[in-house]
C-alpha cells in the first residue's frame, strides 16, 4: 500500500528570469515502512522533491500524494497540520530551537499536537532513552555535540510517531562513525514502529544501507535499485 | 501557551545586551515622562495653592457683576444669617471679608496704580498668607488692626517707590460717591509672595479703615472661603449657593475666578502630551528595530518552527510577548527610578533660584516639588504597552508570514 503517490511531478524555477527545470517528470510511490534514499549530486533535484512531498514546496504540475492526502488541493493551514501530525522532518543542519532544552525540544510536536504536559514529558523523555540521550535531556542544543543534536532531532520527528520521516542529508553535517550510528538508529526505530523513512543523500554509506536507493540525475529518475 | 512565553522569555536573553538596550531605552522614557509630569504637576500645584492662597481663597462671595468688574458699586451687606450659614457649612475652614477696589498710592518720588485690599487682619491671617509673605525678619509687621493708619505693601512696590518701613504715602481713591479722596498712612510692612503680578499691584490696610475712606460703612466686597480640601471646592459651592440663597449675590470657585489659570494648566497638559509622544516615538523605534533585527537574525529558525508544523499564530504571539516583556520590564524598571527620584525630590524640591524671576512670573515660587499622580503612572503604563503594541506589530505579522522554504535557505 503507497503512503506516498508521486505522478508526473515537475517542478521549475525562476531564477533571475532563467527557468531552473528542478524536476522533470517523476512518477514514484512509496510503501509504508520502506527506508529509502534519493541519491544524486548536488543540484539533481532531491532535496526539491522532499521538499514537495513535505508540503514546503508547490509542483508546477503532477501530483503529490501523501497517506492517501492530495496535497495539490490543501491550503497552506491544511499543509502545515500535515506536516505536524503526518510527517517528521530530520534536517542536515539538525535545526533544533536553541533556547530550548533537548527535552524541549523533542516535546514541542507534542505540545503543538496539544498532548498534555505529563504526557509529553514521559513520551519526550522515552523518545531520548531510545536515542541515547537520557542524560542529556537538560542541555541545550549549543552544549551537544553534532551527532547529539542529530539524535535530538530525530528525536523530534519521530516522538508523534509519523508516517513518514523525511531526512534531508541527515549525516551530511556529522563523522563517519556518528553518521553510521545515527543511520543504525533511524533503521532500528523503521524496524521497530514500521515508520516510513526517506532519505536525501550522497553519502554513500547512507547510500549503502538504504532498503531501496532512488537514483536522481537532473531531475529525473536514472536508476530506482530495490534491495530487501 | 506556556511554551512560547517560555520561548518569547528565553529569546529576549539570548542577546542580553541588546534587550538591556531596550529596556533601557523603555525605562528611560518612562522616567522622563514621570520627572517632566512630576515637575509639570508641581508647578501646577504651586501655581494654584499660591493663587489660592495669596488672592482667590478656594470660594468667593461678591456682588454679581464684581468678578467682571471691580467696582466700588459692587458691594454687599454680610448679615449674621449670611455669615453663620458660611460658618456652618460643612467642609469650610475659615473665610475672611475684604474690601477691593482700585487706588494710587503716592511716595514723594512716585506713584503708581494699585488694588487696595481692606482686610480683617485676624481673620486673613486664616485664609491667605499674606501674614506668612510679611517679611518680619526684616522688621516687618502685619496690619495691627481694622482701623489702624497702616499700609502693608510688597518690597517690590517699595522699591519702585522708594519706600522704607515706616514711611509714609498718600493713597487716594474715588469714593462712593466719586469724591476723590487722599489719605496718608504709615508702611507697617512688606511682604513678598511668589507671584510676581501680585505684588506688583496689591496693598493692604485694615478693613474698617477703607471703609470709612470709601464711605462703604459696614458693606463688604467680598468674603473670602477657605476649605479644608480644594477638592470639595464644588461641593461647598453648590452647598453655599443654595445656603445664602440670594440672587444679587455670585458665588464663584478659585476656577471661575482664575479662567486663565485653568487654560494654562490645559496648556501644560498638553505640552506634556507632546512631549510624551516624542519620548514614546523613540521608544517605538528603538522596540521595532530591535524585534526586526531579531527576527532577522531568526529568520531560519522561526521557518524550522514553522516547518515542523507552527502555527502562524503562537509565532505572532511569541514575538508580541517578546515586545510586551521588554515593554513590561522597561516600565516597571522606569517608575521604580522615577518613584525613587520622587520621593526624594518632593523632601528637597527642585531648587531653580537661579530663574527666581521668571518663576515668580509663573507664581510658581522657586522651588518645585514634583507632584506624581496615580493617572500619571496609569498613564505611563498604557502609552508604553500601546507604543510596545504598535512598535511590535510589524515585526511579529512579519515573522508569522515568513515562508519556512525560503527560512530553510536562509542561514
Amino acid at each position: 500500500m503507497p503512503i506516498i503517490t508521486i505522478n508526473k511531478l515537475i517542478k521549475d524555477y525562476d531564477l533571475n528570469g532563467i527557468t531552473v527545470n528542478a524536476i522533470r517528470g517523476i512518477d514514484m510511490t512509496i510503501d509504508k515502512g520502506e527506508f529509502t534514499a534519493i541519491a544524486g549530486p548536488s543540484g539533481s533535484g532531491k532535496t526539491t522533491l522532499l521538499n514537495i512531498i513535505g508540503g514546503l514546496d508547490y509542483p508546477t504540475s503532477g501530483s503529490v500524494s501523501v497517506a492517501e492526502r492530495e496535497l495539490g488541493g490543501m491550503s497552506s493551514r491544511e499543509l502545515s497540520d500535515m506536516r505536524l501530525n503526518n510527517i517528521g522532518f530530520i534536517f542536515q543542519a539538525y535545526n533544533l530551537i536553541p533556547v530550548l532544552s533537548a527535552l524541549e525540544n523533542v516535546e514541542y510536536i507534542l505540545l503543538l499536537q496539544g498532548v498534555n504536559k505529563k504526557e509529553r514529558q514521559e513520551r519526550a523523555r522515552e523518545m531520548l532513552r531510545e536515542v541515547g540521550l537520557e542524560k542529556e535531556t537538560d542541555r541545550l542544543p549549543k552544549d551537544m555535540s553534532g551527532g547529539q543534536q542529530q539524535r535530538v532531532a530525530v528525536a523530534r520527528a519521530i516522538v508523534s510517531e509519523p508516517e513518514i520521516i523525511l531526512a534531508d542529508e541527515p549525516t551530511a553535517n556529522l563523522d563517519q562513525k556518528t553518521g553510521a550510528n545515527l543511520l543504525d538508529l533511524m533503521h532500528d526505530l523503521n524496524k521497530k514502529k514500521n515508520i516510513t523513512f526517506l532519505f536525501s543523500t550522497h553519502d554513500s554509506m547512507v547510500m549503502e544501507r538504504a532498503e531501496r536507493l532512488v537514483q536522481l540525475t537532473d531531475g529525473v529518475i536514472t536508476t530506482d535499485e530495490t534491495r530487501r | 501557551m506556556m511554551t512560547f512565553i517560555k520561548l518569547g522569555w528565553r529569546n529576549i536573553w539570548r542577546h542580553r545586551r541588546r534587550s538591556l538596550v531596550v529596556i533601557s531605552s523603555i525605562s528611560i522614557g518612562v522616567f522622563a515622562m514621570m520627572f517632566s509630569a512630576g515637575f509639570m504637576n508641581g508647578m501646577n500645584v504651586q501655581m494654584v495653592e499660591n493663587t489660592i492662597s495669596t488672592s482667590l481663597g478656594h470660594i468667593a462671595v461678591h456682588r454679581r457683576g464684581f468678578q467682571d468688574n471691580m467696582k466700588l458699586e459692587f458691594n454687599f451687606s454680610a448679615g449674621p444669617k449670611m455669615l453663620e450659614t458660611i460658618d456652618k457649612t460643612p467642609l469650610v475652614k475659615a473665610w475672611a471679608p475684604r474690601v477691593k477696589m482700585q487706588a494710587m498710592v503716592r511716595s514723594s518720588e512716585s506713584s503708581r496704580g494699585v488694588m487696595i485690599v481692606g482686610i480683617d487682619p485676624e481673620r486673613e491671617k486664616n485664609i491667605s498668607k499674606i501674614y506668612d509673605y510679611t517679611r518680619k525678619e526684616d522688621g516687618s509687621r502685619f496690619i495691627s488692626g481694622r482701623n489702624t493708619d497702616e499700609i502693608l505693601i510688597s518690597r517690590e512696590m517699595a522699591e519702585k517707590l522708594d519706600l522704607l518701613l515706616g514711611d509714609r504715602l498718600v493713597v487716594m481713591l474715588q469714593d462712593k460717591d466719586n469724591e476723590i479722596i487722599g489719605t496718608g498712612l504709615r508702611v507697617c510692612g512688606l511682604y513678598e509672595t511668589p507671584v510676581n503680578s501680585y505684588d506688583r499691584f496689591v496693598v493692604f490696610v485694615g478693613i474698617e479703615k477703607l471703609q470709612a475712606m470709601n464711605g462703604l460703612g459696614k458693606n463688604i466686597s467680598e468674603i473670602s472661603v477657605l476649605l479644608h480640601d480644594k477638592k470639595d471646592v464644588d461641593t461647598v459651592k453648590d452647598a453655599l449657593i443654595a445656603g445664602v440663597n440670594d440672587r444679587s449675590l455670585e458665588i464663584l470657585s478659585w476656577k471661575d475666578m482664575a479662567p486663565s489659570l485653568v487654560k494654562s494648566i490645559r496648556l501644560f497638559d498638553t505640552m506634556m502630551f507632546i512631549f510624551f509622544a516624542i519620548i514614546f516615538m523613540t521608544v517605538v523605534f528603538s522596540i521595532a528595530n530591535t524585534l526586526i533585527m531579531a527576527i532577522m537574525e531568526r529568520f531560519h529558525e522561526i521557518g524550522v518552527m514553522k516547518s515542523i508544523g507552527t502555527r502562524p499564530r503562537r509565532i505572532f504571539f511569541m514575538i508580541l510577548f517578546e515586545a510586551f516583556s521588554l515593554g513590561l520590564i522597561g516600565v516597571v524598571a522606569g517608575i521604580a527610578a522615577g518613584m525613587v527620584l520622587h520621593v526624594v525630590l518632593s523632601y528637597t524640591g527642585i531648587d531653580l533660584s537661579l530663574y527666581q524671576e521668571s518663576m515668580r512670573v509663573w507664581g510658581t515660587g522657586s522651588v518645585i516639588y514634583p507632584v506624581i499622580r496615580f493617572i500619571d503612572i496609569v498613564n505611563a503604563v498604557i502609552i508604553v504597552f500601546f507604543t510596545t503594541f504598535i512598535a511590535a506589530l510589524y515585526p511579529a505579522v512579519k515573522a508569522a508570514r515568513i515562508k519556512p522554504l525560503e527560512a530553510l535557505h536562509f542561514i
